[in-house]
């Protein structure tokens, strides 16, 4: 690891970043969290002319705001009360997707030459009832069959594999694969990489519309003109990366995206000495739970944060920080003396049926969309294959036809 | 447990806080009072160590005596006391709290005072977090309530009215202060004659200064203007300390330095209003550098525009610094109109009684900005670090490290993300207006553009196990 974290920081330098928008470009990324940088990066990688425009700062929403864990267990999250067989089979689908991304995760640090605090040293997963522990063997099964590597520890064995959780436990599964990075880090750097490349970014740059030039179609002249807070700039692709905010700017085209807005909570401790190797989370309840290399904890799982009109941040809520820190003191006793330091929550985007929707729209051809629910974990991963599909020869771009963006989700 | 007995809920025991309370509780309010620290009276009437006889009250000076009678005036009873009770978030208009042993305590009064007052400015030059580098607070705390003296020679470096003041205490109190230095210039005559045409009515003020300026003087301390700290330096502790003569902007002036031998390097800078609790509720800010930086914007009853559904009241130094007899008279004057505001007095009734108050305030206030106009915080206060000093202490990020993030942003939670300064157990409290500082600089812009990181509960770390709740049950999720 050659650069530390912080020397990247100087991503865009803040002349070029003040400077006018270009009047033109082949892609207009739209969005500068982590689907849009590491887009970027990947676009710019195999020369495509773009430009990333964010209204903010890079990485300032949902992709530097969430829990950095890489989801590759099949989670609470992704549970149904009943699980059909064709539930299993579309658990076990987003299990191989999962793996897939574990792959990209496994070399990131050396494509983009820098330490993201990328951990893989394991996932934890427990139960406290028998109803869960019946769940932890079903997912089990799943995810053997998609590939990924799980055991199942309960009794003497769970408390000599983990001393430190809670000895009256009904049983974990531990999935050596799994692990986390610092959220705070890749998109950015991913940004800096890109900027090495080429591509250009604008900050403080608010897109309002997206206009259809007439006449398009013609892959020489630009199909659309964006419209942003500090100008217009033309283009042949348009990728919308907006996350939470990708519906708004898509029904300006007539294009409905089914997305589900949450405001979701986060807590961090102060630092304690290092002990705590593999993530934690639970079966049942809310809960993930790590130890960071900067030694504090941090603990989410997806409890609610009060929504607020934009720009303000959704605000954190007494419930939620005491109800997440008491799941979190069910599973790991010892944490009862650390010190709560603060909280934060970001805004977290959905799709319904919990597919990434990804591509170029058939209704608006050169209209892309790169949005993913579990985007940390995936988020790099799919902007890869979009970017292959963009990049690739007309015609010949493939993507996995569940994630088409024109799909209709009840 | 939520507590909803009270009118009025009143957070901070100072000077400000009390006199809100009593004044409210004597025209029949209910009143809550609560305070972190472990006796009332804020940080003026700081008590003696436990176990420690008074010899005369008068070596303790008339700071004590009030603060007594203050404290006195709690004793009520309509009147709740708790000590011990940080105040962790107010959410809408429930105040949470959180007592080591007793757990978490919820209020939801009818109205609430914001009295949560100042802590010393944090001053970064090279060397400023060797041990042996004190503010006056910590040092007049060690010396007041536990008569212990930091070092064998205490070199003093400060600014404004408590810089003397701070040092001629310590000197009475026997602490080895050889040297007192002041980073505003010699009061020139214009700025004297404001000063005298604000006396009247601060009398006591204008004595007590002189009183000081005759300790330092009796003593043979030298006293120096214009003159600002700029290093410290030793092996595992201070041994010498540099000082400079300043310009106009306190910008240390090169071959004005001069080397000093000390163990102990006090810092009187003046003030910082602790207002996460107002930002938490999205109240409006001033900019002041000489009272504190971001002053709470307020009426002179100290209500305060913000986005909880019950009338909240700012008053006292947490609000911007104004100094203890300024603080009580907000404090009386919030007490009335609260009082007035929930049916126990008549509006006619409450606007003579806050006329003593108000012209008071106004005294205080008037002598306050002659005061501030003579010991003017300037911006060189913010640039005495080099590129190796520490910044961030709690997490060590130097100014290197911060110069290139802040080269692409002018957002302190940016900087905040990528550098981790700011991220510590201090939340920022000591680093921030310094960084703010740094971003103004490479950008051109004023320090007052530059905004908070964005404001999160808890206002004070708390142990998970005081307030974890096992009987909050979230939503089962979700894909139907
Ligand atoms: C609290 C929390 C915890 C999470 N934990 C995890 C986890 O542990 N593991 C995991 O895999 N996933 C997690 N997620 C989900 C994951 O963070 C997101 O799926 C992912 O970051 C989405 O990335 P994005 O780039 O699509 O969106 P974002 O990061 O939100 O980026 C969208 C960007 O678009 C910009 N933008 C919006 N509108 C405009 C406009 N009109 N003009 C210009 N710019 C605009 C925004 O300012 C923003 O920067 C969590 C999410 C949250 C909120
Ligand atoms: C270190 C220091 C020393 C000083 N020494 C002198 C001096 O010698 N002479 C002089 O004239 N002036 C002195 N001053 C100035 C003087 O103390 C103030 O002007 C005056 O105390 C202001 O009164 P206040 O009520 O606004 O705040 P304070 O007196 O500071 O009272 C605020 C109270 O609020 C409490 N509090 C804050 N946040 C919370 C929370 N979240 N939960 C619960 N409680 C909370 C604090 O514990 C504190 O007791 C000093 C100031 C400081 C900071």
């Amino acid at each position: 690891m050659s650069e530390r974290a912080p020397f990247l920081v100087g991503y865009l330098d803040n002349e070029t970043n003040q400077s006018d928008l270009p009047p033109s470009s082949d892609v207009v990324i739209i969005g500068g969290g982590l689907l849009g940088t590491s887009l970027a990066y990947y676009l710019s990688k195999s020369g495509v002319e773009t430009v990333l425009i964010e209204r903010d700062d890079i990485n300032r929403e949902a992709s530097g705001t969430n829990a950095g864990s890489f989801h590759f267990q099949i989670a609470l999250h992704q549970l149904t009360p009943n699980m059909s067989e064709s539930e299993k089979r579309r658990l076990a689908d987003e299990v191989r997707l999962q793996v897939d991304a574990a792959s990209l995760w496994d070399e990131i640090e050396q494509e983009l030459d820098a330490d993201l605090g990328v951990h893989f040293d394991g996932g934890i997963m427990v139960a406290e009832s028998d109803d869960e522990m019946r769940v932890l063997k079903e997912k089990d099964v799943i995810e053997k069959e998609a590939g990924l590597e799980s055991h199942i520890l309960t009794g003497d064995e769970m408390r000599a594999f983990a001393p430190y959780l809670a000895p009256d436990l009904a049983g974990i599964s531990f999935c050596p694969r799994e692990g986390h990075a610092n959220s705070l880090l890749v998109g950015p750097t991913y940004a800096y990489r890109a900027w090495q490349n080429g591509a250009l970014f604008r900050t403080g740059c608010d897109v309002t519309r997206i206009e259809r030039v007439s006449g398009g179609g013609d892959l020489k002249g630009k199909r659309f003109r964006v419209i942003t807070s500090r100008g217009v700039i033309e283009c042949n692709r348009v990728v919308n990366a907006t996350g939470a905010w990708a519906a708004e700017l898509s029904a300006q085209l007539g294009l409905h995206i089914p997305l589900g807005l949450s405001g979701l909570h986060v807590n961090v401790t102060e630092p304690r000495e290092y002990f705590l190797k593999s993530m934690i989370q639970h079966i049942g309840r809310r809960l993930t739970l790590k130890q960071t290399h900067n030694n504090t904890f941090i603990i989410g799982g997806g409890w609610p944060s009060r929504e607020e009109k934009f720009p303000k941040r959704y605000s954190n809520t007494w419930s939620s920080t005491t109800g997440n820190l008491a799941v979190a003191l069910r599973v790991l006793p010892m944490l009862a003396d650390v010190k709560l330091l603060r909280t934060w929550s970001g805004v977290w985007a959905y799709t319904k049926d919990f597919k990434p929707i990804l591509g170029e729209s058939e209704k608006v051809p050169g209209y892309h969309i790169a949005m993913v629910p579990t985007g940390f974990t995936l988020g790099p991963m799919v902007a890869q294959m979009l970017s292959q599909y963009m990049t690739a020869a007309p015609g010949k771009g493939k993507l996995p036809t569940e994630f088409n963006i024109d799909r209709e989700v009840a | 447990m939520i507590d909803s007995q009270f009118d009025l809920v009143v957070i901070g025991g100072g000077p400000a806080g009390i006199a809100a309370t009593s004044t409210a509780a004597s025209f029949g309010l209910k009143v809550a009072i609560i305070d972190e620290r472990a006796t009332f009276g804020g940080q003026i009437f700081k008590r003696l160590g436990e176990g420690f006889a008074i010899q005369s009250p008068d070596d303790l000076g008339k700071d004590y005596a009030r603060g007594a009678r203050l404290i006195d005036e709690l004793d009520q009873p309509r009147i709740s006391k708790f000590t011990a009770t940080t105040v962790l978030t107010i959410e809408a208009n429930q105040i949470i709290t959180s007592h080591p042993v007793e757990g978490v305590r919820s209020f939801n009064p009818k109205a609430l005072v914001i009295a949560p007052g100042a802590y010393d400015r944090p001053v970064v030059f090279p060397g400023w977090t060797l041990p042996g580098v004190m503010t006056a607070g910590a040092v007049q705390t060690l010396v007041k309530t536990q008569q212990i003296s930091p070092g064998k020679r205490i070199f003093f470096a400060g600014s404004g009215p408590l810089a003397l003041a701070f040092s001629a205490q310590l000197i009475k109190y026997g602490a080895p202060v050889f040297k007192v230095i002041e980073s505003a210039p010699f009061p020139s005559p214009a700025k004297l004659l404001g000063l005298l045409s604000s006396v009247n009515g601060n009398w006591d003020l204008a004595g007590d200064a002189l009183r000081y300026r005759s300790t330092l003087l009796s003593k043979r301390v030298p006293f120096h203007y214009g003159r600002i700290i700029i290093k410290a330096e030793g092996s595992g502790r201070v041994e010498e300390v540099t000082h400079a003569r300043v310009d106009r902007d306190w910008n240390p002036i090169p071959g004005t330095e001069v080397v000093e031998s000390a163990d102990t390097l006090c810092l009187g800078y003046g003030f910082f209003p602790s207002h996460e609790l107002f930002r938490l509720l999205d109240c409006n800010f001033d900019y002041d550098e000489t009272r504190g930086g971001f002053t709470v914007a307020k009426d002179h009853w100290g209500l305060t525009e913000s986005s909880s559904p019950i009338p909240i009241y700012a008053v006292g130094d947490g609000t911007g610094v104004t100094g203890s007899y300024s603080a009580e008279a907000q404090g009386r004057l919030a007490g009335l109109h609260i009082a007035n505001h929930l049916g126990s007095l008549s509006t006619t009734e409450r606007d003579t009684q806050s006329k003593g108050f108000l012209k008071e305030l106004n005294q205080r206030n008037k002598f306050q900005r002659a005061i501030n106009k003579m010991f003017e915080v300037k911006q060189g206060i913010y640039q005495l670090a080099d590129a190796n000093t520490v910044i961030c202490r709690c997490e060590s990020v130097k100014a290197k490290e911060i110069d290139p993030v802040i080269d692409s942003t002018c957002d302190l939670s940016v900087v905040k993300s990528y550098s981790r300064a700011g991220m510590g157990l201090c939340q920022a409290r000591n680093c921030q207006r310094q960084i703010a500082a740094m971003i103004a600089k490479r950008h051109d812009r004023s320090i007052s553009e530059i905004n908070f990181q964005t404001p999160r509960m808890p206002v004070k770390p708390v142990e998970i196990g005081k307030i974890a709740d096992p009987s909050i049950r979230e939503e089962k999720y979700f894909i139907q």
